[in-house]
């Protein structure tokens, strides 16, 4: 049997080594292109002034006056929902209670991605 | 008898063809991506940049119970009022010439008598049209309008139907030049 020839077997395992972390590295590089890319897409996908300005809306019909000549917090509500669902894409409902002391909103928003939910009190 | 000699050439062949095998099936599975240069960054500084003026305009003066701004605008249909202060807003900056950012805002209500249709009326454009190459924005604002003083179509006057507080929207396609 001929003799097997094991000199600079190191050599042999630095190469593997060196060759097996550059492609990790290969990776790394590679993915980095996909994380970047759904980051930037989660964020400005992200409604977040959406979200801020119907919830503005909401507390603010939540104080104005019904009944009289005209049903300002029936009518002002009813659009609200009307509008976000036909222009914003998305589906929000809404509830208002008061207690003597406080008032509660309860606020509900999902534009099918993106659900907020929201329980405001006052004072 | 089998010759047996070089086999640690042999495994360090087929450890190599492993790695080019890897290596291409890696490359071929990938997933590419063509964006033509990160426009999502300056959409989202321009938005930004919308929203921001928007929520300038709805604000009102000195945190008073006056209306706002673009209550006023919206209510009176004011055109001209609208681009004055928005582009004032958007477009100023530091330095001898000012930015040249071009805009169309629509207002969104929900139409009187029956407050079951919506409608979308033209509230105020800049000096250029969107065209088919410009890349927009959308950004929106929530406006109370009372329209018991002047206001859409269908709300001739005074004490008609469709008085008192209505929910509008503004909404705002911002675009560069």
């Amino acid at each position: 049997m001929a003799r097997l020839n094991d000199d600079a077997q190191w050599i042999v395992l630095m190469g593997f080594i060196v060759s097996f972390s550059l492609f990790f590295l290969a990776i790394v590089l590679n993915q980095s292109t996909v994380v970047g890319q759904t980051t930037a897409e989660a964020v400005s996908e992200f409604p977040k002034d959406d979200i801020r300005g119907v919830r503005d809306i909401i507390i603010e019909s939540v104080f104005m006056d019904d009944g009289g000549t005209y049903n300002n917090k029936t009518n002002v509500q009813h659009e609200i929902h009307l509008l976000t669902l036909s222009r914003g894409g998305a589906v929000t409902n809404f509830t208002n209670s008061t207690d003597g002391t406080y008032t509660y909103v309860e606020i509900h928003y999902n534009n099918g991605v993106t659900a907020y939910n929201e329980s405001w009190r006052y004072p | 008898m089998v010759n047996s000699s070089a086999q640690l050439f042999t495994i360090e062949g087929i450890a190599a063809s492993l790695i080019i095998l890897l290596t291409a099936y890696i490359v071929v599975n990938s997933t590419s991506i063509y964006t033509p240069g990160d426009t999502h960054i300056s959409n989202m500084q321009l938005e930004v940049t919308g929203s921001d003026a928007l929520n300038m305009l709805n604000t009102a003066q000195n945190g008073t119970a006056v209306k706002t701004p673009l209550q006023t605008f919206v209510e009176q249909n004011d055109a001209s009022g609208f681009r004055t202060a928005f582009l004032n807003i958007v477009n100023n900056k530091s330095g001898t010439s000012p930015d040249t950012i071009q805009f169309q805002a629509n207002v969104t209500y929900v139409m009187a008598p029956l407050y079951t249709t919506i409608n979308t009326s033209i509230l105020s454009n800049s000096s250029q049209a969107l065209h088919s190459g410009d890349h927009a924005v959308r950004v929106t604002e929530w406006v109370v309008a009372d329209k018991t003083t002047k206001d859409f179509p269908e709300c001739p006057g005074m004490f008609s139907a469709c008085g008192g507080k209505h929910a509008v929207l503004v909404e705002v396609l911002l675009w560069r030049d």
